[in-house]
């Protein structure tokens, strides 16, 4: 680890150290369980929600392609596909109506820790270890070995990206889903704009937050490759967590909160049903992304075409 | 045989056979019509038969048979259309003027109301009133030996193509609305170019008789789109979104929608292909 640079957040460097690994596991009670099930649950929901949605609309968007012209027919038609994208936008916006809860209820009890440690709010500390990994990509540096609170600098990015694109993919949806209602209290031309704005949006949608960045980050990533389990499986092993996030792990410590995290692993056989399940939708998800890559890499043909 | 017998049985011999052969005077003619089709398409059915250019277009003389028996015609007789035409190698007393009657006017005799409107139409208009040549007359858009009913799925998927002969720059934008993204995918509930402009009365939109003129096009659009209101029919179906001259202001958020999506691509991109380079260089994905 000696040409791992730690240490490169400030803040951890003024902490006491953190008891071993081994002693703060208590009653058999070894992984941490980073997201609740409620959590859990909204994440596979928008999983399943959001694939769908791309599945039915894209088409829609390059109808003008033999593949979306085969593929439309393959699921029924524009019709059906209509219907199943609008099931699945109410979904979407039933995992969304959860979260916006679940962020008044963290923003009522947190009592002023919402700026603090573990915070979803970009900061200084950000910026540095973005300018650190950028520097090892060039490599101008050694790999760094980035001392995080709860969220990454990646996270936090795609979370924010993604709260504003839902709320631009909800708000101009439901105007083309309404457009008569719509068209009773604004212009025509607000119609437009929602076109426009609801098609790129799912371009940078999937493209983005997608194939660069929340596929990547989650399953492709040398740490996570193929796919990190903190989604899934609710328990990661202390010892990997408390060295990949090692600040919150030691601000639980200190603040006494880590026991709230402690889980005991999975038994034998829930272990093997899970492994089913993991290799199943890690299958899927390997999948998706190798299409939706080829896909991004089309558009940017076509994109480089047209000049 | 007495000879009131014998005129009586003549007489009423002669009367069955006037009327054998002139009463069903129409119905024999179809019969023997038909007989007539047959010989047409003794000549037309080869597919070898040459061309004729009429107004500068060249025309097959051929006639696709199996096209003609699916048509909606196909129990009407050649001559209904062309009239006057003998089953033999045509005159030019036959042939003169032919086309023009074939494309407009003997459609007339039993579509009288179409051809009304169409006469008091935009295109009816051009055609008959000032001898543009390229406007649309019957043929153009119903075909000829082909014609098929308006209303079936065939038809109304053809629509657009057939107005963007004329009015490409109206057909592309209007392909790149939900409407014409569904029809290119094989929905038959959106509407195609007819449902809202008409079709034989199309007026221009300046004309307050037009279906999209600004007081008939909330109506329109409520064909379909119920409580549709003068705002909601405001909406720009014929935008063309790569120019600024259509509409300033869909190009402006298209723009900064490419922008917003080449910068974020390119970062994303390679974020993402160093991160995964540098991951295997240093081999950390074969740590098992």
């Amino acid at each position: 680890m000696a040409s791992v640079e730690s240490g490169i957040r400030d803040k951890g460097a003024a902490l006491e150290p953190a008891p071993p690994v081994a002693q703060a596991a208590v009653a058999g009670r070894t992984h941490f369980r980073r997201f609740t099930a409620f959590q859990r649950w909204v994440h596979f929901f928008i999983m399943v929600s959001f694939s769908t949605l791309v599945l039915t609309g894209m088409p829609l968007k390059y109808s003008d392609q033999a593949w979306a012209q085969r593929w439309m027919g393959a699921i029924g038609g524009v019709q059906s596909a209509g219907m199943i994208h609008r099931f699945a936008a109410i979904i979407m916006v039933s995992c969304v109506i959860c979260m916006l809860g679940f962020f008044a209820r963290v923003l009522i009890k947190s009592k002023g820790h919402f700026w603090g440690p573990g915070t979803m709010v970009p900061d200084r500390q950000d910026y540095q270890d973005l300018k650190a990994m950028v520097g090892w990509f060039v490599g101008r540096r050694s790999r760094p070995h980035l001392q995080l609170d709860r969220y990454a600098y990646y996270e936090k990015g795609e979370f924010w990206a993604a709260s504003a694109g839902v709320t631009v993919m909800c708000v101009t949806g439901a105007i083309l889903w309404y457009p008569e209602a719509a068209g009773r209290y604004l212009p025509g031309i607000v119609i437009n704009f929602a076109l426009v704005n609801h098609s790129g949006g799912a371009l940078l949608a999937m493209g983005f937050v997608v194939v660069f960045w929340h596929f990547f980050h989650a399953h492709l990533r040398p740490e996570a490759f193929p796919m990190d389990k903190a989604m899934y499986a609710g328990g990661l092993p202390l010892e990997e967590y408390a060295h990949e996030r090692p600040l919150e792990y030691e601000r639980r410590v200190r603040e006494g909160t880590l026991d709230e995290v402690l889980v005991a692993p999975v038994g034998e056989t829930r272990m093997k049903v899970q492994n089913v399940v993991w290799w199943i939708i890690t299958g899927a998800a390997l999948f998706l992304w190798a299409m939706f890559s080829l896909f991004v890499v089309w558009v940017a043909s076509l994109w480089i075409g047209s000049f | 045989m007495n000879l009131r017998a014998f005129l009586g049985t003549s007489l009423a011999m002669a009367l069955l056979t006037v009327i054998v052969l002139a009463a069903p005077a129409g119905a024999v003619e179809f019969s023997l019509a038909h007989g007539a089709n047959g010989r047409c398409l003794d000549c037309h059915a080869e597919p070898d038969l040459g061309t004729i250019v009429v107004n500068g277009e060249r025309k097959s003389l051929t006639v696709d048979e199996t096209m003609w028996h699916d048509s909606a015609h196909s129990r009407l007789d050649c001559t209904a259309c062309h009239a006057g035409f003998q089953p033999r190698e045509h005159t030019a007393e036959e042939t003169a003027g032919w086309y023009e009657q074939a494309k407009l006017t003997a459609c007339s005799d039993c579509h009288a109301d179409e051809f009304t409107m169409y006469s008091g139409s935009f295109h009816g208009d051009l055609v008959m009133g000032e001898n543009d040549k390229r406007a649309p007359s019957c043929a153009d858009c119903h075909g000829s030996h082909g014609i098929v009913s308006p209303t079936s799925p065939a038809f109304r998927a053809a629509v657009p193509g057939m107005c963007g002969r004329c009015h490409g720059d109206k057909e592309s934008t209007y392909l790149d609305t939900y409407h014409g993204k569904s029809q290119t995918l094989g929905g038959m509930t959106t509407a195609v170019c007819t449902d809202c402009h008409g079709s034989h009365s199309i007026l221009p939109q300046s004309d307050p008789a037009s279906t999209i003129s600004s007081e008939n096009v909330a109506g329109t659009c409520g064909k379909c789109h119920e409580h549709a209101s003068t705002k909601f029919a405001s909406f720009l179906v014929h935008v063309d979104r790569s120019t600024p001259k259509s509409s300033l202001w869909v190009w402006l958020m298209e723009m900064s929608h490419s922008v917003l999506i080449g910068v974020l691509f390119v970062f994303g991109g390679l974020h993402c292909f160093l991160y995964f380079y540098r991951g295997l260089r240093e081999g950390l994905y074969s740590r098992g």
